[in-house]
């Protein structure tokens, strides 16, 4: 049983065609990288896996039914806290709005993902006093704190500071190693070579090829492919 | 050279039951408009983007008619045209009170929505997004993160509003509004003296509007996100282009 799939997906952005019938699924546990030059649909791809799009063709299904509110978590390139909540209450405010939780109990588990993340410290702190990579583990936390079967990141750590790249990325692979189902759109190769089950590659709206970290960095078959690992590496 | 100014006359003013009655009645409009107005405004800001077709141009129209008209025209229209058109406005309930309140609620309510409308408009699209991955739905979203953003930029305008209205009040002695602006003009009648009564009647202005601004900062602090709310440094709320009210 894969944990989240796409089925056949086009969409359609008015008269450009983003998505070209993809299909695309991701075991329990697994992860996987997808790269690809911009406007190759990757972003589009990851908001039909969290229901943020409804696509003009196909279906996305996570364990085989359609996806619940909170189910399948996402991470923003921008972070996109809400800027008129603490930490805490960012993390908290899905808990209570939809999992209707008491406060109380909320603000427990969500002190509980803060210190998993490791900015227990910072509970208090409102966005604009948080670094890019504080924000960011916020945003990691707030989405995990819903208990999601999935995690989808769009490429968490492209808009960062150089420095601040690895603290995000450590989140990110040790969430991986817990075993957590993720689908990452990346600039990060050695991410997606250490961290993947496997990494894939998308342009103009399809999947153009798919393989274990290994064999598609040293032997990628496809030339798109080649090119494209020739220019970012 | 200053003729005269009779001093006792001025204290006499400022002090005396009609000036305050009438200040009161005056904040009690404004106030009552200015909410109203923002329960309109925030329907009509909404409506602007609504995806259907009928329900902007509801919201256009409101805000073009009561935008493109002069005040004072509403206030008579409200006052004088609407009891003749309408039987149910010639009751004895429909008080000069009730004809400004009315006027100035649907008059302030067009301002009011482009204020909001700009405020909600600043909120960054991307945490809507955020709240609708975490399953929030969209009146959910409006009002734990939206609207609480949208508030702090409309703040300042808001004041500026409050301020238009007030000054807007004088323009209800006209229909027998017993305002501030009314209860100096009968001063000054009965003692055949102007400075004296119209100097008090500024100064009621002055001092309610001062208030006013100590009470906006106290708001703007309190719907500052900062750990140190208020303390050691202030968030400049983005610009919002002005509404001229030029002419109302």
């Amino acid at each position: 049983m894969s944990a989240l799939r796409a089925h056949d997906i086009v969409k359609w952005y008015g008269d450009l065609e983003v998505l070209r019938g993809v299909t695309f699924e991701v075991e329990p546990g697994q992860v996987k990288c997808i790269i690809g030059p911009s406007g190759s649909g990757k972003s589009t791809l990851l908001r039909i896996l969290a229901s943020l799009e409804t696509p003009e063709r196909g279906t996305v299904t996570l364990e085989d039914r359609a996806p619940g509110p909170g189910e399948v978590g996402m991470v923003f390139q921008r972070f996109n806290l809400f800027n008129n909540m603490s930490a805490l209450d960012n993390v908290m405010c899905g808990l209570v709005e939809v999992r209707g939780l008491k406060k109380a109990a909320a603000r427990e588990q969500a002190t509980a993902f803060l210190e998993r993340v490791g900015l227990a410290d910072h509970a208090s702190k409102f966005p604009d006093e948080l670094s890019g990579g504080q924000q960011q583990r916020v945003a990691i936390a707030r989405a995990l704190v819903m208990k999601p079967k999935a995690m989808l990141f769009d490429e968490a750590t492209s808009a960062l500071d150089i420095e601040l790249v690895r603290e995000v990325l450590d989140v990110m692979e040790a969430l991986a190693r817990d075993g957590m189902t993720m689908v990452v759109v990346t600039h990060e190769m050695r991410f997606a070579q250490h961290v993947a089950s496997s990494v894939l590659m998308m342009d103009e709206g399809r999947i153009v090829e798919e393989a274990p970290p290994d064999e598609f960095f040293s032997s990628p078959k496809e030339e798109r492919t080649q090119r494209f690992l020739a220019l970012v590496e | 050279m200053l003729a005269s100014f009779d001093s006792h006359l001025f204290w006499a003013a400022l002090s005396s039951g009609p000036y305050w009655r009438g200040a009161l009645l005056a904040l009690e409009v404004t106030a009552a408009s200015l909410a109203t107005a923002i329960v309109i405004g925030f329907f009509v800001a909404l409506g602007n983007f609504s995806p259907r077709r009928w329900v902007r141009s509801v919201a256009w129209i409101y805000n073009w008619l009561f935008r493109a008209t002069p005040t004072l025209l509403q206030l008579f229209i409200i006052w004088y045209a609407l009891p003749q058109l309408w039987t149910g406005f010639a009751g004895s309930w429909f008080t000069p009170f009730m004809a400004a309140w009315i006027a100035l609620s649907l008059n302030e309510g067009a301002y009011m929505s482009e204020i909001i409308r700009a405020g909600l408009l600043s909120v960054d699209p991307g945490q809507e997004l955020a709240g609708r991955a975490l399953g929030m739905k969209r009146r959910q979203i409006l009002r734990r993160v939206v609207v609480p953003q949208a508030v702090r930029i409309a703040i300042p305008p808001t004041g500026n509003e409050f301020i238009t209205l007030l000054k807007l009040t004088s323009l209800a002695s006209i229909i027998s509004l017993h305002e501030i602006l009314t209860s100096a003009q009968e001063l000054a009648v009965v003692k055949f003296q102007y400075p004296e009564p119209l100097l008090a009647a500024l100064l009621y202005y002055l001092a309610i509007v001062s208030v006013l601004m100590v009470l906006q900062s106290r708001l703007e602090r309190r719907f500052t996100w900062s750990s140190h709310r208020g303390r050691g440094r202030r968030i400049q709320a983005p610009a919002v282009p002005a509404i001229s009210h030029d002419a109302r």
